[in-house]
């Protein structure tokens, strides 16, 4: 009895209502379904894509490290790290965001500013332009990654919830209402029947009486 | 279409090198205590927009980074240094699938 839902009245009305309710939750839960499976794949496409980011961001990190390794020999360490902390370059993130299966993902880019003359170029060697060029493609490619990743955490927060929506319905919302309309079905039919034998009695006492 | 910073932490060569160009905030932390320090500095500027933090880094605050991953923005990403990856990226990814799936499967 507790899995009724409460305040039902046993009419013909509040059947044909329930039923029609069930259908709904069984058509939902079958659109839901069909979402959660798509999401799923996507997130593995996501994934996959994760890992060439990653090698590729791991291969151009590695380039701008040796090339950061080579302009420290030129220099000395101490005016390299001078001549980074004066960079003029400027970095800027644009994030905007995009719709996947109504999943609000973010684009991310990067918008690099180099003026013409980034830093004293007679005190600097080419070992330093070649660092920055090195370094300004490796934030690039980790932007990129940025964006697949947090791509990647949204569909998955999206999956959860689907997930959780779809097992409400499956075991909590859809057999709730098939047990109360079947409650309704039998109470009616109860009162179909003692009426039935009402009027029996009834008629019993008046040809009784003739 | 809104301009966000980028922050790095991690160390001395790899705040060098995106300071080069013109990633405008960073930290060199030496303590675990430095590092979730800086990170919480980071993630409290709501004009952030992405926090690079090198894997040898990360991996001495692995429970603040997974719990700070599950908010959209900032972006939270780890990058390999000097010495190349050691895999700790696997460990938000290996969240996440976990997460989503249900079971955990090798990337």
């Amino acid at each position: 009895m507790s899995d009724i839902l409460p305040g039902t009245k046993t009419t013909r009305m509040e059947l044909l209502s329930l039923r029609k309710r069930k259908k709904l939750a069984e058509r939902g839960h079958d659109l839901l379904k069909e979402k959660r499976d798509s999401l799923i794949m996507e997130f593995f496409n996501a994934i996959a894509e994760i890992k060439e980011t990653r090698e590729h961001v791991e291969t151009a990190l590695k380039d701008a490290f040796s090339s950061l390794t080579q302009a420290k020999m030129i220099m000395g360490p101490a005016r390299v790290v001078e001549f980074a902390y004066a960079s003029r370059v400027e970095a800027n993130l644009n994030i905007s965001t995009r719709l996947i299966m109504g999943v609000r993902v973010p684009v991310l880019s990067v918008e690099q500013h180099f003026p013409k003359i980034p830093y004293s170029l007679p005190d600097s060697s080419t070992k330093l332009d070649t660092m920055s060029e090195k370094f300004a493609e490796a934030l690039k490619a980790i932007v990129r990654l940025a964006e697949i990743e947090s791509t990647v955490k949204r569909l998955a927060l999206e999956i959860e919830r689907t997930k959780r929506r779809v097992s409400a319905l499956e075991t909590i919302v859809i057999p709730r209402l098939e047990r109360t309309a079947q409650y309704v079905k039998l109470a009616l039919e109860e009162r179909e029947r003692e009426d039935f034998y009402r009027i029996k009695m009834v008629k019993e006492q008046i040809s009784d009486e003739l | 279409m809104v301009s966000d910073k980028i922050a790095v932490i991690g160390d001395r060569d790899t705040v060098t090198g995106f300071r080069m160009v013109g990633v405008s905030q960073s930290a060199v932390p030496k303590t675990p205590g430095q590092i979730q320090e800086s990170l919480m500095r980071f993630f409290r500027d709501p004009s952030m927009g992405l926090i690079l933090i090198t894997e040898p880094l990360a991996e001495q605050i692995e429970d603040t980074i997974l719990e700070l991953s599950a908010a959209p923005v900032p972006v939270i990403l780890l990058i390999p240094n000097r010495d190349g990856t050691t895999g700790t990226y696997e460990i938000v990814l290996r969240e996440l699938i976990r997460k989503a799936v249900g079971i955990e499967i090798n990337i």
